[in-house]
């Protein structure tokens, strides 16, 4: 997933607005397998297949933003403070735009479904190359490095029990009809749980109506949408029930996809230094001005902060168009940045950082206490509540004590399987993962999430234990991040049904070559 | 880049849309998207084509829809899109009202304020405009405020504003755009500057080909700058698509500037019965154009005052209210017509049309001075007032 159905200018779940070819869904990121030759990062964007699998939307443009950089260095010192956290942002504000300074790959596709590929500001030089579609193709830079480039039709190698994650989430318009005026009745004013509440009669399994959610909706009611219970549900045998099915949402559906296979030693002069692929996408689709002709274009000072952004940086062509998505870190987007379009700032998401906070402070006191009656323990304050509550916050000084963990503990990996050269190599960190919003490939690893987004990646339920309590041992092992992704936790649990949030492995076999992604259906 | 769209690809997909989602409302269980999506596509068939009569079908097709429907709020929303573009404005307020999530969005807001703006309330109509834009600088709310700002004298910067709208806009948009371009080419043809005019037109038609709407723009153009015939055949050609009583009296008025009086009759009678067999439907939509056919055509000054009076029961704003004036001045009241022309003066409507009137009726009662004045004022506005226009 990441973001599908994001943001809700071309959000499909309503019933008036078509699905739209800057919909981006994913941005997988990993070093390239072969470990024979030279270093390879593989970069894949995913998104809409409209008109079709295969078939691209001529007014569309699309960008996959490079920027290698050292790896982060982790000290002792590092401070968790909200002063910690001020510092970090302070840190980071500028530097994409003027230190780093991205290097991109840009693709348009013509009438005719030929691909137009522009590497633009490469250490390894500048070019363009005209592809076929839905064809791998090897393309060579000015420097001679071999480029892989695949960009047409796949199964989406999403894979995801979506509906459950909007049930977690009490999200309206998955589960009932709601008319475009009712704007406020989207995540409603219920618990977030990875539980169901008892007598949540808006979201909780309906046995009459499997498919409820899954394409079903019913008839919004006109009593309040609200919830007054006090605890959890348990059935007759004292189990809870899990919001999560476990089933793939995405299963037999395609995307249309960009495709990467790049050498280290082209996106970067000193590849021995620089040894993270920082890399996000971007949808942008051509103003209507620029269909026709070009003409003079004024910088709209408005509210969107992008906008300022554009202004800055933008060059003639993208100027001809409109920044609609963009992509780099799983559930950045669909879920903390609650799928607003005047939030898709990519890697200068800085500027969210207060809404990250109490966003985050909000979910925490959903999920934070599921997790509890679960009997895991939870990185999120609650005050030992026993059961999820609502809460917002306005205030980020009032939110931040209560996610200060989330945001700075260290995530576990399972084992050391994901440290391929054994190196001192710091765990990740949610705020280091969300801020900026970037897949931050680290060529020493496997590029496993959060190192990266491999194809295999259950990045739905890793984004889930984030809220998990890192310190904690289960079965003398420390947390991690795939616990949850762990059938047997789920076995022994009090929960019905007993399966994982999400499903473990894609419907279709990934490739194990270039362009790794699977044949569409 | 011509655009490969146009009016006639999107009309088939409307079509299209509207098959597959035929019998929607007698579907069961009940859809209730599907029936919005039906019943709005409905309603963008008979918008887009300024079909009235669709619109009015819609109206009834909607309330019937609405008992099926539990969250009935976005239908009300399109019948007050419907009632409003058929000058049925107490329906709707009643649509906006049925619903309060409807009452208090975006959308509604701004029908509320296009309703302060038919009804006079020019201030609140900006604040209105405003306020949503504070939320989202959406191109319909940018659109309105410019149209308001154009109308009391800023047409720099409506036009802005409309440029502005204009880059909110995707290709995925194109109509939208060329509604935009003829919006600002009008803005530039109301102050005689018929090059520019010529070339929003030209960019609207390249955007998206086949818009009656501009077509109809172009042939005003045409019209005004004398090229009488060739502004006859685009008026005919936009008809062969379906009845435009106003299109027919503005052929009349074209043929009468031609010369050809026989034609001229012709057309001009038939644009008034199609006048009054609307109003004998019990629609009121073309009241101001009856008032503005016994106005300028017939010169029939007390049935120019009926139907003004009429139209200005429905709506007071410094159109009607200049109507009425121009329609007491046809019927030697000048007295009344001083009153009348005064209040829509009073709004700070700047328009060359309306104080080249002014000018007349206050010459015409005895204050010499002040008609001058305005004439003056309307000719700086428009130096080439006084050729073919369209009542829009």
């Amino acid at each position: 997933m990441a973001d599908h159905n994001d943001p809700n200018a071309v959000n499909s779940i309503f019933s008036d607005i078509d699905v739209s070819a800057a919909d981006l869904y994913d941005i997988f990121g990993f070093p390239g397998d072969d470990r024979t030759g030279i270093d390879r990062v593989v970069i894949a964007l995913t998104f809409a297949a409209v008109p079709q699998a295969g078939v691209f939307d001529a007014d569309m443009l699309y960008r996959i933003l490079i920027a290698p950089d050292h790896r982060i260095a982790r000290t002792s010192r590092d401070d968790a403070s909200l002063a910690g956290l001020l510092a970090y942002l302070e840190a980071i504000k500028e530097k994409y735009l003027k230190i780093l300074k991205p290097s991109e790959v840009r693709v348009t596709v013509d009438d005719d479904n030929r691909a137009n590929l522009r590497f633009i500001g490469f250490p390894g030089g500048s070019f363009s190359a005209s592809i076929a579609t839905n064809e791998s193709a090897s393309v060579r830079s000015p420097g001679g490095h071999q480029i892989n480039v695949f960009v047409g039709g796949r199964d989406d190698a999403f894979f995801n029990d979506l509906p459950g994650f909007f049930r977690s989430i009490n999200y309206a318009p998955q589960f009932y009809h709601v008319p475009h005026t009712m704007r406020d009745v989207r995540e409603l004013k219920i618990p977030k749980t990875f539980l169901e509440l008892e007598g949540n009669d808006l979201f909780n399994y309906d046995p009459r109506l499997p498919e409820w959610g899954h394409g079903v909706k019913k008839e919004l009611p006109s009593g309040p949408l609200t919830w007054t219970g006090n605890r959890f549900k348990k059935d007759q045998n004292g189990n809870f029930r899990f919001v999560y099915s476990g089933r793939d949402a995405r299963a037999g559906q395609n995307c249309n996809a960009i495709i990467l296979e790049l050498p280290l030693s082209f996106l970067t002069a000193t590849p021995d230094v620089h040894r993270v692929v920082n890399t996000w996408g971007e949808s942008w689709v051509l103003k209507a001005a620029n269909k026709i002709e070009t003409i003079p274009d004024d910088p709209l000072w408005i509210e969107h902060p992008h906008v300022l952004l554009d202004a800055l940086t933008l060059d003639d062509e993208l100027k001809k168009y409109k920044l609609v998505d963009t992509d780099g870190q799983a559930f950045a987007d669909a879920a903390l940045s609650e799928r607003e379009d005047n939030r898709q700032l990519g890697a200068n998401n800085f500027w969210l950082a207060p809404h990250f906070i109490k966003r985050l402070g909000h979910l925490g006191w959903g999920f934070g206490p599921s997790i509890t009656a679960l009997g895991l323990a939870s990185a999120f304050d609650h005050d030992n509540s026993p059961v999820s509550v609502h809460r917002t916050y306005a205030s980020v000084l009032e939110a931040f004590p209560r996610v200060s963990k989330i945001l700075f503990q260290e995530l576990n990996m399972p084992d050391d399987s994901w440290n391929r050269k054994g190196l001192p190599i710091p765990l990740r960190r949610a705020i280091d993962i969300f801020i900026p919003n970037v897949n931050s490939i680290d060529m020493d690893t496997t590029g496993t999430w959060p190192f990266g987004r491999r194809l295999e990646d259950q990045v739905a339920t890793r984004f889930l234990s984030t809220f998990l309590d890192m310190s904690a041992s289960l079965n003398g092992q420390k947390y991690h991040v795939d616990l949850l992704n762990d059938p047997a936790l789920w076995s022994s649990a009090p929960i019905e049904p007993k399966t994982p949030p999400n499903p473990l492995k894609n419907d279709k076999e990934f490739l194990a070559d270039f362009p790794y992604l699977a044949d569409p259906w | 880049m011509a655009s490969s769209a146009g009016y006639a690809a999107e009309m088939q997909r409307i079509d299209e849309d509207i098959a597959k989602t035929d019998g929607a409302a007698s579907s069961t269980p009940t859809d209730p998207e599907r029936i919005t999506r039906h019943i709005y596509r409905l309603y963008q068939k008979a918008s887009i084509s300024g079909d009235l009569a669709g619109l009015t079908a819609i109206e009834r097709v909607i309330d019937d829809a609405v008992r099926f429907l539990a969250n009935p709020g976005d239908l009300y929303l399109l019948k007050a899109h419907a009632a409003f573009k058929l000058h049925k404005l107490p329906e709707v307020d009643a649509a906006l009202l049925a619903v309060p999530s409807v009452y208090e969005s975006d959308e509604g807001r701004l029908i509320q304020a296009d309703l302060d703006f038919q009804h006079g309330r020019y201030q609140a109509a900006e604040s209105g405009y405003v306020e949503v834009l504070r939320h989202e600088r959406s191109w319909g709310a940018l659109a309105r405020l410019a149209h308001l700002r154009g109308k009391m004298g800023d047409a720099t910067g409506a036009d802005h504003l409309y440029q502005e709208a204009e880059g909110q806009l995707t290709a995925k948009e194109m109509r939208a755009y060329a509604w935009l371009e003829v919006q600002r080419g009008f803005l530039d043809f109301a102050r005689g500057r018929d090059g520019e005019a010529q070339l929003h037109y030209r960019r609207a038609d390249a955007a998206y080909p086949g818009y009656w709407l501009v077509d109809e723009h172009i042939a005003e153009l045409l019209g005004a700058e004398g090229k009488y015939d060739e502004a006859v055949a685009m008026y005919q050609s936009i008809l062969s698509n379906g009845r435009r009583p106003e299109l027919e009296q503005a052929i009349g008025e074209l043929c009468e500037l031609a010369g050809r009086s026989g034609p001229a009759a012709y057309w001009k009678e038939r644009a008034l019965t199609a006048y009054l067999q609307s109003v004998r439907r019990g629609e009121v939509h073309y009241y101001h154009h009856l008032v503005d056919y016994y106005s300028d055509v017939a010169e029939d000054g007390a049935e120019a005052v009926k139907w003004a009076d009429k139209d200005l029961q429905l709506r007071e704003n410094f159109a009607t209210q200049a109507a009425l004036a121009w329609a007491f001045y046809r019927d030697r009241r000048f007295n009344e017509a001083v009153h009348w022309i005064d209040r829509a003066l009073a709004t700070g409507v700047v328009d060359a049309q309306i104080y080249s009137r002014a000018g007349e009726i206050y010459s015409a009662a005895g204050n010499e001075v002040e008609g001058r004045d305005l004439q003056e004022r309307a000719l700086n506005l428009n130096p080439a007032l006084g050729r073919f226009h369209v009542h829009h």
